[in-house]
């Protein structure tokens, strides 16, 4: 019996060693192996698992026009982070532990973002941030990091534009809650509105913060209403943008209402009410259908195919476009090493097509030119393009 | 003086909501000197059965019987359920622990709080849950610049009637005599022939009913709620019952409108970021220099 098993044991293992020998050899070259960090699980993992598909359908894309570096295959390895940041630090790790990795995609949420940067930085490993929008990130002089989502202080640029000479506002209020992201909206916003500030073209006539977590905003909105604004900019998150807009009309404010892009999604239009979310409007980077490039369109219609709809936030594309990045500059470098590849995007990669349009980092490693665009509320509560 | 008086019904609203919550916390330490702090959260509770209630079925309770029977059907409901949550409480966090003194009890109201506060995260998930537009007045309406919504008049009207209403029984019925009496010394009141065990039953079915109540008005009032919101009510109401003098009726009445009050002109005319450092920042000072608080006739305890 005993002697039974011990042959059993052995013939599997032979069997296995033959299998892994026979793909060895399937494959000619070695793939290159870029990794992916992201919330695949927890309370973001709806976030996390679009961006799995959509590097899948990346590298997918690639591996079907013949691969990069003459035929090599682009393979992903992820890390679970579940968009917590001790687990974040543990999946960088994870990830920079295994030799064979080149670089990494990582990861969405600032927060997150930021204790793994400091560790594939200590390691010098290339990462690419796929939904962390927070100005400090690139702030730290780090060699390694960049990111191919927007910058908080590229909305305020894009809304000093855009809001006074579209609504002709000339007098706005912009209202935030204190927490990172949301004073630092608020914060760019008045920076770029500085100079027609100047030129007394507009006027901030309010600027102040609301209380996140709290439920009654009368008075801020009171002191509001005095100013008499043109128009109601609110930086922060869709809880309290949806209680401010809603007492902001009962106390008789009825200017527009911008929403920063944490300020508005499905749940704002339930709590707000259709009555009162319809015609408010938002400062938010393009959606996946609305990406006009060729290259979005063939990504979108792989993506479709595989997984039957289009990714439904803006952030796992952007995800798709860190990999496809890498997977270019590895190409066009001829090198998997670190050091060369940061050069490489940092100085060289300027205007590469991608899947969210051309593709440049600037020297700090930031997206140049992240397009940013006008939504608002329809009568049935969904969010078109505002066009005027 | 047209932003003073839209602040001040402002302040008298969330007064009302306060004083509302107020009385439970007085009613219970006044006869078993234990506070309750699982009251806060029995308020959320009864913020999410009436929302349950009117949002069952797609509204189908407020397309049967209109927008004023689905609210007070709500505030019935949650009376009710809140009523019987409070004597549940009772019966199983308190009543066995009596015998132990007052400090297990208080703990075992935190266990209660942290319990009821994961209960309603599990059943209605953490996020923040909305009372729909369609279940309530939406009237807005203004009067020589002040803005006022005809939802606000009636939560005013409905808090005060029941204000009133409790006013009454405490102190004109032979009922209400009775927890006073008890409130004041239980053993005599028990010699008196008073059944403490019926004054129990009942303010713990009272307390939480009104608060339940309160909770419906908070839900359509901002028409947000989330599984935490009882902590912060339950404070802030705490301190109402501590201004007011704890365990004296009219006292948690009387301090839960005021706190409203102040907490509103506060943060109008000083800064809107430190409207919970007046309302703290109060506890504080009447801990300090007027222990009893405004109307009460014995010294608070530390707890």
């Amino acid at each position: 019996m005993k002697r039974i098993k011990f042959l059993l044991v052995i013939s599997v293992l032979v069997l296995a060693l033959g299998v892994a020998s026979l793909g060895v050899m399937a494959a000619d070259k070695p793939p290159v192996v870029i990794g992916l960090q992201g919330p695949i699980t927890g309370a973001l993992a709806y976030e996390g698992e679009m961006a799995k598909q959509s590097c899948e359908i990346a590298a997918q894309l690639i591996n079907e026009e013949g691969g990069i570096l003459d035929g090599r295959m682009i393979e992903i390895r992820i890390a679970d982070d579940a968009f917590e940041p001790k687990a974040g630090a543990l999946a960088a790790m994870k990830l920079i532990s295994q030799k064979d990795v080149v670089a990494s995609v990582s990861t969405y949420g600032s927060s997150v973002c930021e204790p793994a940067s400091n560790l594939y930085e200590k390691f010098k490993k290339v990462n690419i941030a796929y939904g962390a929008t927070h100005v400090r990130l690139t702030e730290r002089g780090l060699k390694y990091f960049f990111r191919t989502c927007g910058i908080d202080s590229a909305q305020g640029i894009f809304f000093a534009d855009y809001v006074p000479r579209v609504f002709g506002a000339k007098r706005i209020a912009i209202m935030h809650d204190n927490t990172t992201f949301a004073l630092g909206v608020a914060e760019e916003t008045k920076k770029a509105l500085q100079p027609k500030v100047d030129a007394g073209e507009v006027e901030i006539v309010y600027y102040d913060a609301i209380t996140p977590g709290e439920k009654d905003f009368s008075v801020p909105l009171t002191k509001v209403r005095e100013t008499h604004p043109d128009v109601l900019y609110f930086t922060g998150y869709y809880p309290e943008a949806a209680l401010v807009v809603s007492q902001a009309r009962d106390i008789g404010i009825d200017c527009p209402f911008v929403g920063g892009n944490a300020a508005i999604n499905d749940e704002f239009v339930k709590i707000a009410g259709i009555e009162k979310a319809k015609g408010c409007f938002m400062t938010q980077e393009p959606m996946p259908a609305e990406l006009p490039y060729p290259e979005s369109k063939v990504f979108l219609d792989a993506y479709k195919a595989k997984y039957g709809e289009i990714p439904s936030s803006p952030w796992p594309v952007y995800a798709a476009d860190a990999l496809n990045i890498i997977a270019y500059a590895i190409d066009k470098t001829g090198s998997t090493d670190s050091d060369v590849l940061a050069e490489y995007l940092r100085n060289e990669v300027d205007g590469v097509p991608g899947v969210t349009g051309p593709i440049g980092f600037t020297e700090k490693g930031n997206r140049e030119g992240v397009p940013y665009l006008m939504y608002v509320v329809n009568e049935e509560g969904g969010f078109d393009i505002y066009n005027k | 003086m047209r932003i003073f008086l839209e602040q001040m019904l402002n302040g008298l609203t969330i007064g009302s909501f306060y004083a509302l919550i107020a009385l439970g916390y007085s009613m219970v330490y006044g006869v078993m000197k234990l506070i309750n702090f699982a009251h806060g959260d029995l308020f959320a509770l009864g913020s999410y059965l009436g929302f349950t209630l009117l949002v069952w079925g797609n509204a189908y309770v407020t397309s049967r019987i209109g927008l004023a029977g689905g609210m007070i059907a709500a505030m019935l409901i949650a009376a009710i359920g809140i009523g019987l949550a409070g004597i549940i409480v009772e019966r199983i966090a308190y009543r066995p622990i009596y015998p132990a003194g007052r400090l297990p009890a208080v703990v075992s109201a935190l266990g209660v709080s942290i319990f009821l506060e994961n209960i309603i995260m599990v059943t209605w998930g953490p996020r923040y849950q909305a009372y729909p537009v369609s279940v309530v007045p939406t009237l807005r309406f203004e009067i020589s610049g002040i803005h006022i919504t005809l939802l606000q008049i009636v939560i005013l009207i409905l808090s005060f009637v029941l204000l009133a209403i409790l006013y009454y029984i405490i102190q004109k019925t032979t009922f209400g005599a009775a927890i006073r009496a008890s409130a004041l010394d239980r053993d005599t009141a028990a010699l008196m022939g008073i059944n403490i065990e019926t004054v129990i039953f009942f303010i713990f079915a009272l307390g939480p009913a009104l608060g339940g109540t309160a909770g419906v008005m908070v839900g359509m009032y901002y028409r947000q709620i989330s599984f935490t919101m009882g902590w912060n009510y339950g404070l802030k109401a705490f301190t109402a019952t501590i201004l007011g003098g704890i365990g004296n009726i009219p006292g948690a009445m009387l301090g839960g409108l005021l706190l409203g009050i102040i907490e509103m002109l506060g943060s109008a005319y000083i800064s809107t970021a430190y409207k919970d450092v007046f309302v703290f920042l109060i506890l504080i000072l009447v801990l300090i220099f007027r222990p009893r608080g405004l109307l009460g006739e014995k010294v608070a305890e530390n707890v």
